[in-house]
């Protein structure tokens, strides 16, 4: 066709049912992007429902595998799936988690804390990439690789520990190994809502308290941490709800005790979470099943751990921008 | 007292409190300065202890190897005795057979059981005539005896002609088994051997094929879910519902994950032909895991795009999709990029989840709808047997760490060059 | 460059109402949340003119602009209530119009130059290959005469591979010109277009308008008065969202109706 004769009117091009069916494709496209907003929040709900079903299962009449007395599962002080019947007690398996968690976050926070006040008001400028870098790794470092850590290192750490008083562990593994392992596990979450809550602290309030006669570090403990502590909070009890959860570490080291609750440090101890690992071989049956009830329970504390990170902001206040 | 005495004593009192104040200042530095420190010096010992105790076990060998043995059984074609000269560099520890020209020393497998570790074959050594004596479309076929495996049995022949057996069936020692072969015999009949095991190679390619089908599902659903949030959802309660049920996701322990998948997700793989747990029941859990993560990178990544190019396209009659497509997405797609390298460190990492949905049972071979372990899993696997493994533990865990920590310095770089960027 | 003139005059596709009225505006008014925005607007914008809308910073003339290609659409609580005429149909009946269709029949282009990302060429072409046009040869006729057009074509025809984001602001506007009639529309909105640019590279965008008037119908919005007495026909006078006063260009600045148009384009205020 010669060049003169090609018509190039690009309006003749246009034509409205190529635009109907565009708009048709956009409604379309419009839709999956919906579906999938919505089945991404449909998630927690699925969870809520399927695991919670699953797990309540067990103290219904006509469980297959024999019903459960609810009142025992939760105020229990045994936990033997070795015997005949099964004894499933969770109340000092709670009451343990809910210990190592507590031991983790004092030996935690404070460090956290201080960690966090250096990093972002003491340390030099070239100093601080190279701490928030640490920080950073510990964060990044997979769960089960602490597990490994604290299974060769930390049990040998609290063994000799345990002989320095006269007193002998199961070849380490104790309440006192999770709790540590535990508070290395939770710095990394505290110490970077720490930072964040620290740098947002109002410059004008620390200018203030300066020109009042305060000295820097004055200034930094007392007007800064206070202003900040809201953050601060809220940081702690996101490391509490990831101490709650952790698993695969916790188990390594806890012993699995049978009953309990263990008050003293260097004996073995049960978790919420290691309770749901430990010999799992069969994926069905009632001790397949109650392990689902125990993630109900663990569900509920980290619900309410989290719910508490509002009441907290709430009352603690703070002038932090987060 | 007079006016200026007093005023004197406060001034001296002042400077009394100045100095306790400065005590105290540095006292409170100073404990930051070792909190800090602690910080580095727990990393360091993690880093020194894995390091240390999986440096030795951590070899190629180790990545390319099976972690069950195989066994094998070859006839020789060649059984006479020979002579062979004793190579000069044997180590200690290590025997040399002059009559068959090979050496063994002593060695561990992955049950961490004692074994005759084959080290060397001369040239002409016999074992280099082995055929295959296992039944089966191979049967008869050359097969060369590799070194670095374990010498369960030889069958030699002694003077009187009978056939014996000589290894680690008659539990000896590298040395006597060298001995009883040099000195008994008068050729060598058969030998079985098998792989040391307790390699990490179809963890390897468990975790590859993981990694693939989550972000096959997760990139998807995350990618349309933060379009959704950022680009079309109005500013009303539902949308507001939407965003916290998703944020509500992060604050569930990895094991609950785990529940979940079993608990919804099962029947889904059941009807791909699954009956264990599985690595696409891992999949579209860890999708789950992930989908918070995916959706907030992805979100920021769009809030980072300009809103005049949006109205540029729209503008030239562009309907919102193609705007989407066109214009928005490939501005977005280093954020996007920072999300996938997120989710493959997070894959890497996760292991609560995947003990529930895969399963703890190391398959050398994994199948899409069987059991399988991540590198993360076999190490709690191994850990968690009756004897934990702490030398094959560790050295994964140095690649685990290795291969985490690169990503997370990627992702370090690129959000860096990224506010580089929008700031200009 | 003569063929292309002859094909843009024969473009009088829009079937026009009144004679030479391109827009019929009628009691329009809008409402930004609870924000009286545009308050009882009305008023007709002649075909093949340039029609400038003038009036201190939140006087509703880039609302109002934005309404006659409905990217007000996009805005969240908008609420628009009377009707705007493109020719003979509503543009707020969805029965009658297609909004994808108006914006290829209005064009815009913005106050900040916003080039996408990509090449020269797929910049050119970004509205027709939405439209589904994939034919190369009238592809690449179309980014030349557009080009031209947008007198940009002498300085990028070496390297139309070259990205759009890396011109120089006037540049990057003339370009966005050039997208905005790739599309051969019949109506050119331009929203304060050269506010960001410098004197030059303005004075290269006015000489352009001058040209593209005879094809177009153009409608800018600017904040300069010399810019609005220099290249439009008819001029707008807006105030806290209502119409002043709209006359042709010559009468509002020499001897304006209003006392308040007066007290503006003499600087007295805005």
């Amino acid at each position: 066709m010669p060049e003169q004769e090609k018509n190039f009117n690009v309006r003749d091009k246009i034509d409205m049912s190529r635009i109907k069916r565009r708009e048709r494709t956009d409604k379309i496209f419009k839709t999956i992007f919906l579906i999938a907003g919505i089945l991404s929040a449909l998630m927690i709900i699925l969870i809520f429902i399927f695991v919670g079903g699953k797990g309540i299962k067990p103290f219904l009449p006509g469980y297959e595998f024999g019903q459960q007395n609810l009142g025992k599962f939760l105020t229990g002080m045994t936990w033997r799936s070795d015997q005949n019947p099964p004894v499933y007690g969770a109340a000092f398996i709670v009451v343990n988690t809910l210990i190592s968690a507590f031991l983790a976050s004092v030996v935690s926070f404070p460090i956290s804390v201080l960690t966090a006040l250096f990093i972002v008001k003491i340390a030099p400028k070239k100093l601080r990439g190279f701490f928030t870098t640490v920080v950073e790794l510990l964060a990044a470092i997979p769960s089960v690789v602490y597990g490994v850590f604290a299974a060769g290192k930390i049990t040998k750490m609290v063994n000799s520990m345990a002989q320095h008083f006269g007193l002998t562990t199961h070849g380490g593994l104790s309440q006192l190994t999770v709790s540590i392992l535990l508070a290395i596990m939770i710095f990394p979450t505290i110490t970077s809502m720490a930072i964040n809550a620290i740098a947002a602290v109002d410059k004008n309030l620390e200018l203030g308290s300066l020109a009042l006669g305060a000295s820097k570090t004055q200034t930094n403990f007392k007007v800064v941490l206070s202003a900040a502590k809201s953050g601060i909070f809220a940081g702690l009890i996101l490391g509490l709800g990831r101490a709650f959860g952790e698993a695969t570490a916790v188990s390594m080291v806890a012993g699995n005790s049978m009953t309990g609750p263990t008050w003293n440090l260097f004996d073995i101890t049960r978790t919420l979470t290691s309770t749901m690992l430990s010999g799992l071989k069969e994926t069905s049956g009632l001790d397949y099943d109650i392990r689902f009830s125990v993630g109900i329970v663990l569900m509920i504390i980290v619900l309410i751990t989290n719910f508490s990170i509002q009441l907290i902001k709430r009352s603690i206040g703070g002038v932090s921008h987060e | 007292m007079s006016k200026h005495e007093a005023f004197q004593e406060r001034i001296s009192k002042n400077r009394g409190m100045t100095a306790k104040r400065r005590s105290i200042d540095g006292v409170r530095n100073f404990f930051t300065y070792l909190s800090a420190a602690l910080a580095v010096f727990v990393l360091g010992s993690i880093f020194v202890f894995v390091f240390q105790r999986g440096a030795k076990t951590l070899s190629w060998d180790l990545i390319t190897e099976d972690f069950h043995t195989v066994k094998y059984m070859v006839n020789f074609t060649e059984q006479e005795a020979g002579d062979f000269a004793v190579p000069d560099d044997l180590k200690e520890g290590e025997y040399f057979s002059t009559k068959y020209g090979f050496g063994v020393m002593e060695g561990t497998d992955a049950a961490k059981d004692t074994v005759i570790l084959l080290t060397r074959k001369a040239e002409d050594s016999p074992l280099h005539s082995g055929v295959n004596a296992v039944a089966g479309d191979t049967k008869d076929k050359p097969q060369d005896v590799p070194t670095h495996v374990n010498v369960v049995k030889i069958a030699y022949k002694n003077q009187e002609g009978e056939t014996k057996s000589a290894g680690q069936v008659r539990h000896h020692t590298p040395q006597e088994f060298v001995e009883t072969l040099d000195q008994e015999s008068t050729g060598i009949v058969s030998m079985n051997y098998q792989s040391l095991g307790g390699g990490i190679r179809g963890s390897i390619r468990a975790t590859l094929m993981l990694i693939g089908l989550t972000l096959l599902i997760s990139l998807p659903i995350g990618i349309f879910a933060a379009i959704y949030l950022h680009e079309i959802a109005p500013k009303n309660g539902f949308t507001n519902f939407i965003r916290t049920s998703i944020e509500m996701l992060n604050g569930v322990p990895s094991i609950v994950f785990g529940l979940m998948g079993m608990a919804i997700f099962f029947p889904i793989t059941a009807a791909f032909g699954a009956t264990t747990p599985n690595i696409l029941l891992g999949a579209i859990t860890m999708a789950v895991v992930l989908l918070p993560v995916t959706i907030r990178q992805t979100e920021e990544a769009l809030i980072t795009v300009p809103d005049k190019l949006r109205m540029g396209s729209l503008s030239l009659g562009a309907t919102q999709t193609q705007t989407i497509f066109k214009v928005v997405l490939p501005n977005a797609l280093p954020g996007i990029l920072t999300s996938i390298l997120l989710s493959v460190s997070r894959i890497i990492g996760e292991s609560a989840a995947l003990i529930y949905t895969m399963g703890t049972f190391v398959v050398d071979n994994p199948h899409i709808t069987g059991r399988a372990t991540t590198l993360a899993v076999q190490i709690w696997s191994v850990m968690s047997g009756e004897q934990p493994n702490f030398e094959l533990a560790t050295a994964i865990s140095i690649l685990v760490l290795i291969i985490v920590l690169v990503l997370n310095v990627s992702i370090k770089l690129i959000t860096r060059q990224l506010n580089k960027k929008w700031k200009e | 460059m003569e063929q292309t003139k002859q094909e843009i005059k024969s473009q009088g596709r829009v079937p026009l109402a009144a004679d030479g009225v391109m827009f019929d505006i009628r009691d329009l008014n809008l409402y930004y949340g609870d924000f009286h925005a545009l308050k009882d607007i009305s008023m007709e914008i002649l075909s093949q003119k340039v029609t400038a809308f003038i009036g201190p910073s939140g006087c509703g003339k880039s609302t109002l602009l934005r309404c006659l290609n409905r990217m007000n659409d996009l805005v969240e609580n908008c609420r628009i209530e009377g009707n705007i005429k493109l020719g003979k149909k509503d543009i707020y009946d969805d029965k009658a119009i297609d909004v994808v269709h108006l914006r290829t029949e209005v064009g815009m282009v913005f106050q900040n130059p916003n080039p996408f990302p990509m090449s020269i060429y797929d910049n050119v072409v970004y509205g027709l290959r939405c439209q589904g046009i994939k034919d190369k040869a009238l592809l690449d006729h179309v980014v030349e005469t557009s080009l031209k057009q947008a007198a940009l074509w002498d300085e990028v025809k070496d390297d139309l591979a070259k990205n759009g984001t890396k011109l120089s602001g006037g540049q990057q506007q003339r370009l966005c010109i050039a997208r905005a009639i790739a599309l051969q529309p019949s109506v050119i909105l331009m929203d304060e277009p050269t506010s960001a640019l410098d004197p030059i590279a303005t004075g290269k965008i006015e000489e352009l308008m001058e040209s593209l008037k005879e094809n177009y119908t153009i409608i800018i919005v600017t904040h300069s008065m010399n810019q609005a007495a220099r290249i439009s026909d008819n001029t707008a006078f807006f105030y806290l969202g209502e119409l002043i006063e709209y006359n042709e260009t010559g009468k509002v600045f020499s001897n304006p109706d209003n006392p308040r148009t007066e007290a503006y384009i003499t600087g007295r205020f805005g």
